[in-house]
C-alpha cells in the first residue's frame, strides 16, 4: 500500500515538475526542518510466548525515533554523483543501531556483532534478499546495496530485533538527529515533493519550491 | 514387503499430496493478497502494557493408518490446524500476566477444541535480577523441544517421538498382567485395559507438548555463567499434564541450561511425579492401592549452530511404574528411551533444508510368550524444508518414513505441507 502510494507520488511529481539543470555557478539551497511526533514512538517488544516470555527489551526510544526526509524526485543530474560508501549497522544489546539507515545505492553496509551471543542478520525485502548466517561477537559481515528501495532487516534468532535501510538512487535525503532535525543541502532550484518516512510508511508529504535566489527553506513535518 | 507397501500407498499418497498442494496454494494465495496489511510484530496497546502475538499453523498431509503422528485418537500432527493468540499484560515492572488461547483441530477430521493453553501470573521480585516465578497453567521445566513446539519454530512438520508418539500406557487404566500390556503393543492410539476406566482411549506420550500443566515454575538465570535453572511443581506429569490433580501427588521437574560458548547450548532435565490416577488406585486390591505409581524422566539436549548450519540432539528416557496385579507380573518399571538428531541448512535467503532422525525403544518384560519389549519400538526419518514468503509467513513441506516392529501398520511413508504464520 505504502509502496503504491510512493510510486504514484513519484510518477505524479516526475510528470509535473520541471527541474532545471544544475550548474556549478547557480547558488544552491539548504532545505531543513524538524520532524515532530504527535504520538508516542512504539518501543521494541518481545513477541509474547508462554515458553519464553523474555525479559524487557532495553529502551531505545531515541534510536527508534528516527525519521527519513527525502525528495521523491531528485534534480536532474543527481544520479551522476554517486559514490561508493561504507557504513555500519551495529548489533548491540540485541538491538540494531541505528534503527534506521539511509544510504545511496552502491553503499556497502557492515553488520558487526558487538553482543556476546550469536546473531543472524537477514532480509527478505524485494530490494535486497540476504542472509548472513549466524556469527559471533567481534565478527562482522557486509552487504552491498545496489538497488533503491526499502530493506527491512531482522535477526533470525531474536525476533524483536529489526531495522530499516532506505536505499536511494540520489543523495537528497536525511535521517533526523536526536532532536528530530534534518538538513538536505546543495538543493538546486526547482519544485519538489518532500516526504517524511517513519517506521515503514510515508507519514507526510509537502511540496517545496526552490527559487534561484533561495538560500534556505524551513519545512517541518508531523508524524501522527 | 516394504516396497509393496509403498506401492500400495503410492496412489493415495499422491492424491493427498495433490490435495495438500491445492490447500496450501489457496492459503498462500490469500497470504499474498493480504500480505501488505498483515502485522509482522506483536501488537501493542495501552502504552505498551498489553502485547498481543499470534501463531497460526495450517497443515495438510497424507493418511496415517499406523497412527504414527497422532496426538490423540482423532488428530494427527500432520493435519494439525492451530490458532494461537498470546496476550501479555504488564501490570507493573514486577508483575505481568500471560494467557495463550488456542483453537486446534484436524484439517480432515475436525475434532476441534479451544481453551486456555497457558494462563499464568509472572512475578519478578527483583527487576535487575534474572529470577522469576510463574504460577498457573504453565509449561513444564522439562526438555529442550518444549520451547520449539510452535509451527514457526519446529524445523519440520512432524514432532519428535518423545513429545508426541502415543505409547500404550494410560494414566486412568492399567493392565492386570504383562500379557495385557503386550496385547496393546504398537497401538497406543486406542488402548483398553481391564483395570480402571472401562472405555477405549489413546495412550500417553513420554512427555507431551500438546498440553500444559498446572502449578508453579521458578526460573533463575546467571548471566555471568550463561546458565539458567528452572524448576516446576505441577499437578500432572510429563505424560499426563492437566488442570487438575488426579492422584494427590505433584510432579517436580528441573532443567539446567547453559550456553558455554556462543552458538552452543546444552541442557539437562529431570522429572518425577505420580502417574497413575486416583480413580485407578481406588479399584486396586489393598496390597497395591496404598502406594503411588510414578513416572520418572531424564533428558539431555544440545544445540550447535554456526553460519548456515544448525544441529540439535536430544535424549529422553522415561519410566513408569505400574501396579503388579497378576502373573506374569509387571514387576519392573517400564522404560521408554528416545533419541533424536536434527539439522538445518540455509540454502538461500528464506529457504532451508532440514532433516531429523528419531528413534524410540522400550524395555523388555517377561510375558507368557517370552521376553518382549512392552511397546513396539520404532524409528522415523523426516526430511523437508521451509521457504519464508515473508519474515513471518513460512511454507514447509516434509516427507516421513516410519518403521515399527509391531502394530497393524509397521511401515508408513507420509508427506505433509504446512503454512505457518506468526506475529
Amino acid at each position: 500500500m505504502v509502496l503504491i502510494k510512493v510510486g504514484v507520488a513519484v510518477a505524479l511529481v516526475a510528470a509535473a515538475v520541471r527541474v532545471p539543470a544544475t550548474s556549478q555557478r547557480e547558488p544552491l539551497c539548504v532545505v531543513r526542518g524538524r520532524v515532530e511526533f504527535a504520538r508516542s514512538v512504539p518501543a521494541a517488544e518481545h513477541r509474547p510466548s508462554a515458553v519464553e516470555p523474555g525479559g524487557a527489551v532495553e529502551p531505545d526510544v531515541l534510536n527508534r525515533r528516527r525519521a527519513v526526509v527525502y525528495f521523491e524526485a531528485a534534480p536532474r543530474g543527481a544520479f551522476e554523483d554517486r559514490e561508493s560508501a561504507r557504513v555500519s549497522l551495529d548489533q548491540r544489546r540485541e538491538t540494531f543501531v541505528p534503527h534506521v539507515l539511509a544510504i545511496t545505492a552502491g553503499t556497502t553496509v557492515d553488520f558487526p556483532n558487538h553482543d556476546r551471543t550469536y546473531h543472524n542478520v537477514f532480509s527478505l525485502s524485494r530490494a535486497k534478499r540476504f542472509d548472513l548466517g549466524r556469527y559471533a561477537a567481534g565478527a562482522s559481515k557486509s552487504v552491498r546495496f545496489d538497488r533503491p528501495g526499502i530493506v527491512r532487516v531482522f535477526c533470525d534468532i531474536h525476533s524483536h530485533m529489526n531495522a530499516s535501510i532506505l536505499v536511494f538512487g540520489h543523495r537528497f535525503f536525511a535521517v533526523t538527529d536526536d532532536q528530530g532535525r534534518y538538513e538536505i543541502d546543495r538543493v538546486p532550484p526547482g519544485t519538489y515533493l518532500l516526504s517524511a518516512w517513519f517506521e515503514g510508511a510515508v507519514r507526510e508529504q509537502r511540496p517545496v519550491a526552490v527559487m534561484a535566489d533561495t538560500r534556505a527553506i524551513e519545512l517541518d513535518f508531523t508524524v501522527r | 514387503m516394504h516396497i509393496r507397501s509403498f506401492t500400495t500407498a503410492a496412489r493415495p499418497l499422491l492424491r493427498h499430496v495433490a490435495r495438500t498442494v491445492m490447500f496450501l496454494a489457496v492459503a498462500l494465495g490469500s497470504t499474498r493478497a493480504g500480505a501488505q496489511d498483515w502485522p509482522d510484530r506483536p501488537l501493542t496497546v495501552a502504552d505498551g502494557r498489553v502485547t498481543v502475538g499470534g501463531d497460526v499453523t495450517l497443515t495438510a498431509g497424507t493418511d496415517d493408518p499406523g497412527y504414527f503422528n497422532f496426538t490423540d485418537y482423532g488428530r494427527s500432527a500432520l493435519r494439525l490446524v492451530r490458532f494461537d493468540a498470546v496476550t501479555s499484560l504488564r501490570i507493573n515492572e514486577r508483575v505481568s500476566c500471560l494467557a495463550e488461547l488456542r483453537a486446534e483441530g484436524d484439517s480432515r477430521e475436525g475434532h476441534w477444541t479451544a481453551g486456555a493453553y497457558a494462563a499464568y501470573v509472572r512475578v519478578k521480585p527483583w527487576t535487575a535480577r534474572g529470577f522469576e516465578v510463574q504460577a498457573g497453567r504453565i509449561p513444564t521445566a522439562f526438555g529442550g523441544f518444549t520451547r520449539r513446539s510452535y509451527g514457526s519454530a519446529n524445523l519440520l512438520i512432524g514432532y519428535p517421538l518423545a513429545y508426541q508418539y502415543l505409547t500404550s500406557l494410560r494414566a486412568d487404566a492399567v493392565p492386570r498382567t504383562a500379557d495385557d500390556l503386550v496385547e496393546m503393543r504398537g497401538r497406543g492410539w486406542y488402548v483398553h485395559y481391564p483395570v480402571g476406566a472401562e472405555y477405549w482411549d489413546h495412550g500417553v506420550p513420554a512427555t507431551t507438548v500438546f498440553r500444559y500443566d498446572t502449578g508453579v515454575l521458578a526460573k533463575i538465570g546467571f548471566a555471568a555463567a550463561r546458565t539458567e535453572i528452572a524448576a516446576s511443581l505441577t499437578a500432572g506429569t510429563l505424560s499426563n499434564p492437566g488442570l487438575g490433580d488426579g492422584n494427590g501427588a505433584p510432579q517436580l521437574a528441573v532443567r539446567v541450561a547453559a550456553r558455554p560458548w556462543p552458538g552452543v547450548q546444552v541442557g539437562v532435565s529431570g522429572a518425577s511425579g505420580a502417574f497413575v490416577e486416583g480413580s485407578v488406585r481406588d479399584v486396586l486390591p489393598d496390597h497395591a492401592a496404598g502406594r503411588q505409581y510414578r513416572q520418572h524422566a531424564l533428558g539431555a539436549d544440545a544445540e550447535v549452530s554456526h553460519g548456515y548450519w544448525l544441529v540439535r540432539t536430544e535424549l529422553v528416557s522415561a519410566d513408569w511404574r505400574l501396579p503388579a496385579l497378576g502373573t506374569p507380573l509387571l514387576a519392573s518399571p517400564l522404560r521408554a528411551t528416545s533419541w533424536l538428531a536434527e539439522g538445518r541448512y540455509k540454502l538461500a535467503p528464506g529457504l532451508y533444508a532440514a532433516g531429523r532422525y528419531d528413534r524410540m525403544f522400550f524395555s523388555r518384560i517377561p510375558s507368557t510368550g517370552g521376553s518382549i519389549s512392552w511397546d513396539a519400538s520404532l524409528w522415523r526419518v523426516e526430511a523437508g524444508g521451509g521457504y519464508s514468503v515473508r519474515r513471518n509467513v513460512m511454507l514447509k513441506a516434509s516427507y516421513q518414513y516410519n518403521r515399527r516392529d509391531g502394530g497393524m501398520v509397521p511401515v508408513a511413508h507420509l508427506a505433509a505441507a504446512q503454512l505457518a504464520l506468526w506475529f
